[in-house]
């Protein structure tokens, strides 16, 4: 009973995981990307 | 409490680079002296043209290749009018306004600040590549906004 119950989580959760980790990877790269800019200025 | 094995880690990863941009700022603050573009220097906004260095703005020499340079930006311009800056110089900027806020940014450069009645702000940057540097005003400050430019000359 228990089991299901988080095996269907660990479904549910797939796509927010892989939002998160978009989102979390666009917020690094425009970071980066503005501190390589005043970096190099 | 519950957490979910993919929710730990985008948690980790958000942490992270919390503490990452954190370090950063932290590092260049208190290691490398990086601040705000103030120093708590104040001038009288209706007596910038009489108080020194402002009665005379333009390159002072403090030492080897090192400058100060005194700007004024006003509506609608920048004095002085033109500089000419020599290749590799360090260069201390202090600008203040006699009027409005203004603006007075480098383009290319990591040189901008506000140019504020009453405050005079202080940025040091060196010039390590030759060529026209176009100094704007990015505050909307007025009718003739558009035409505030100079540019800087390094050589």
């Amino acid at each position: 009973m228990s089991r299901d119950r988080s095996d269907k989580e660990k479904d549910t959760l797939k796509g927010t995981f892989t939002s998160v980790m978009l989102l979390g990877g666009f917020i690094a790269l425009s970071w980066l990307g503005v501190f390589i800019l005043f970096i190099n200025r | 409490m519950h957490i979910h094995r993919l929710e730990k880690i985008w948690l980790a990863i958000g942490v992270a680079m919390l503490f990452v941009f954190l370090g950063v700022i932290g590092v260049g603050a208190f290691a490398m002296g990086m601040q705000p573009p103030t120093g708590h220097h104040t001038i009288d906004p209706e007596k910038v043209s009489e108080t020194y260095p402002f009665n005379n703005p333009g390159l002072e020499q403090v030492g080897e290749n090192e400058y100060n340079a005194y700007m004024i930006a006003y509506a609608f311009g920048f004095k002085p009018a033109k500089m000419e800056v020599p290749l590799g110089a360090k260069v201390h900027f202090q600008v203040t306004s006699p009027d409005v806020v203004h603006g007075f940014q480098i383009t290319g450069t990591t040189v901008n600040l506000m140019a504020v009645p009453g405050e005079v702000n202080h940025y040091t940057y060196t010039f390590d590549k030759p060529g026209e540097y176009l100094v704007l005003c990015n505050e909307y400050c007025g009718a003739g906004h558009e035409f505030m430019a100079t540019t800087i000359i390094v050589k």
